[in-house]
């Protein structure tokens, strides 16, 4: 089987040759900057820097040497723009609070304060104010939260939280354009991220893209609106969701038969041992929009789609069956209510698991390489059969984790796949 | 129990702030006693935090109900200082150097301050030695440290070692998604917590 085959088959529950492998697919299947240059030294590949693909969480790209490397079916295309709204283009060296050479975008602009902590700018103005801060002993960025002094909660315009959902710029449409010709026979899947649909991600709430955010903008204060006022929530979503279409339709004539995922949402329902939110508000709220998306998909292209929501989201699993989404990320197993016997014995016929190979916040980092390895394969032998099955970490590999247990999270794969 | 604190109560339940405000000023009118006021909003938070334990109530419903409280604080506070009554225990609280996360820590903070603890909150990417000035500063019964990210954990376990070796009587509790009880005793945490609900009871017991 290609890579793409093999991806391809597992969404739609058939096994494939060998489990599918991801890593780098999106921002939220990646490895951290610092991680990647680690394994480009591991497998001896050519000594150069890593190019920060995604800013906010510094993810390095894993280009196509690495890809083989790791033996990685999945194939990236990622949007023009960035969380911190400039281009992802005309890379400029940086060296990082943690003495890293990487390559950034041109209008990756940072300041630093007199204690080390760093500050980067929407749209890459420094005259405005940061949108983004690394603290000196810190491996990423946060937003900042910045509330516009007229922002009045009992006066809300539903305009003010629409004002970074648009039709697709002719810059992101060039991108698709140029972008599709240079992958287009790729034999790794594609894919991509879709812009809009996520419905209230909440690391974009504080908007970091937008010079002057106005509406609910503070993190607190968005999931207040969630309790107090539902209906202007579900009113904001339409609007998204109309907007989201027509931008689907479009991507879809510049490059519909080239990708195989979507990743339509990274919006998170679950905490370590609960939801956000009740199932019957997100039934109510999220499902028909949702729905509504990925019906398109499934009407309109032979795209998968892709949602990811960390934490203990088993109560909500039957929703995102019920809103047509055909992937699960990251499967968060060590959440509440998430081994990973019972997921499958439960939904695995019926929703691909991308993710679960390995915990990120106890195994991959703190564990030895013989626990890794344990996990992985317990994870494959879990989830595997019968297909529905991408592997990936439980969310990014973080920084600071050992190149020892990445390696051995990696080989336990392959071990598990019969590769030599 | 009075009508008005009452009122006061199942607006602090369903987190409407503005009831909550003119519960409390009509209650304070009527020259009900403060201790009865606080009351009545430490058995509001009480509930919503059994609720929120429970998995009938979620994040947002908490969040509008702490902010209900905050409203009948903001009138009820300066009462209870005119009064000389003031809370029992008090609690040092921040994230950890690095880290940038305080939703869970807020969280904590709300439903502390809903059981009427005094809380002194340092914020967020928090270093040693600024808990270490706190510590002197307040005396306080309990520190709480919070950390989202896997990164900052030596940082919550050099805060622990720095404040124990500074203070050997100073009691400790950790949190946050990547903290589990095996990594407070590991550092020398004197508890964990899950969730916020859980946080207070464990701090309550500290105290003890």
């Amino acid at each position: 089987m290609t890579p793409r085959q093999r991806i391809r088959a597992s969404i739609d529950h058939q096994e494939p040759d060998k489990v599918p492998i991801d890593f780098g697919s999106s921002g939220i299947t990646g490895m951290h900057c610092s991680v990647v240059e680690q394994l480009r030294d591991h497998y001896q590949l050519e000594k150069r820097p890593v190019t920060i693909c995604e800013p906010y969480q510094m993810l390095g790209e894993l280009e196509g040497d690495l890809l083989d490397a790791i033996g990685v079916d999945t194939q990236a295309i990622f949007s023009h723009g960035t969380i911190f709204g400039f281009a992802n283009e005309n890379w400029k060296p940086w060296t990082t609070p943690w003495g890293q050479e990487v390559l950034v975008a041109e209008n990756f602009n940072t300041t630093e304060d007199d204690t080390g902590n760093v500050y980067i700018y929407p749209e890459g103005d420094t005259d405005a104010p940061a949108s983004g801060h690394m603290p000196r002993t810190s491996f990423f960025f946060d937003s900042i939260e910045r509330i516009d002094p007229d922002f009045d909660e009992d006066n809300l315009d539903l305009e003010d939280n629409l004002e970074e959902f648009g039709p697709m710029p002719d810059a992101e449409e060039d991108h698709w354009i140029d972008q599709i010709a240079k992958w287009r026979g790729c034999e790794r899947a594609i894919t991509v991220p879709l812009s809009g649909t996520c419905l209230g991600d909440i690391a974009l709430v504080p908007a970091p893209f937008l010079k002057q955010p106005k509406g609910v903008r503070g993190i607190a204060d968005w999931y207040m609106l969630i309790a107090e006022d539902p209906e202007f929530i579900a009113r904001l979503f339409d609007r998204q969701v109309g907007i989201a279409l027509a931008n689907m339709t479009k991507l879809n004539a510049i490059a519909g038969d080239v990708i195989d995922v979507v990743v339509v949402c990274g919006t998170d329902f679950g905490t370590q041992n609960s939801l956000f939110c009740g199932v019957p508000q997100v039934r109510d709220i999220w499902l028909p929009r949702y729905k509504q998306i990925n019906d398109w998909i499934h009407q309109n292209t032979n795209w998968r789609s892709f949602k990811h929501s960390c934490g203990a989201v088993e109560p909500l699993i039957e929703t995102f069956i019920d809103c047509g989404f055909d992937i699960l990320n990251p499967v968060q197993c060590s959440a509440d209510g998430m081994e990973p016997e019972d997921l499958k014995a439960k939904y695995g016929h019926r929703i691909a698991f991308w993710g679960g190979g390995v915990n990120t916040q106890q195994t991959l980092p703190f564990g030895t390489p013989e626990d890794v390895r344990s996990e992985v394969l317990s994870r494959c032998e879990i989830f595997a059969p019968g297909g529905g099955f991408i592997f990936n970490s439980i969310h990014n590999v973080q920084a600071r984790t050992p190149l020892e247990n990445v390696v051995a999270m990696i080989d336990a794969v392959h071990e598990f796949n019969g590769d030599s | 129990m009075n009508e008005l604190l009452d009122q006061l109560m199942v607006a602090i339940k369903a987190g409407k702030r503005k009831d909550a405000r003119a519960a409390t000023a009509a209650a304070l009118e009527a020259g009900i006693d403060p201790q009865s006021v606080l009351d009545a909003l430490t058995e509001g938070m009480n509930d919503v935090g059994k609720r929120f334990r429970a998995n009938v109530i979620f994040v947002p419903e908490v969040l509008v109900a702490a902010r209900a409280m905050q409203k009948s604080m903001d009138l009820l506070e300066p009462v209870l200082v005119a009064s000389g009554i003031e809370p029992e225990f008090s609690i040092v609280i921040g994230t950890v150097e690095g880290d940038l996360h305080d939703i869970g820590k807020n969280l904590v903070m709300m439903m502390l301050k809903g059981a009427n603890f005094k809380v002194i909150d340092l914020g967020v990417n928090v270093s040693a030695e600024t808990f270490a000035n706190a510590v002197a500063e307040h005396n306080p019964n309990l520190v709480a440290l919070s950390a989202l990210l896997t990164t900052t954990m030596p940082a919550m376990e050099r805060i622990v070692s720095e404040l124990s070796s500074l203070n050997s009587s100073i009691k400790i509790m950790v949190g946050g998604a990547p903290i589990t009880q095996a990594f407070a005793d590991q550092i020398g945490a004197d508890g964990y917590s899950a969730d916020a609900a859980s946080a207070v009871e464990l701090a309550q017991k500290l105290c003890a």
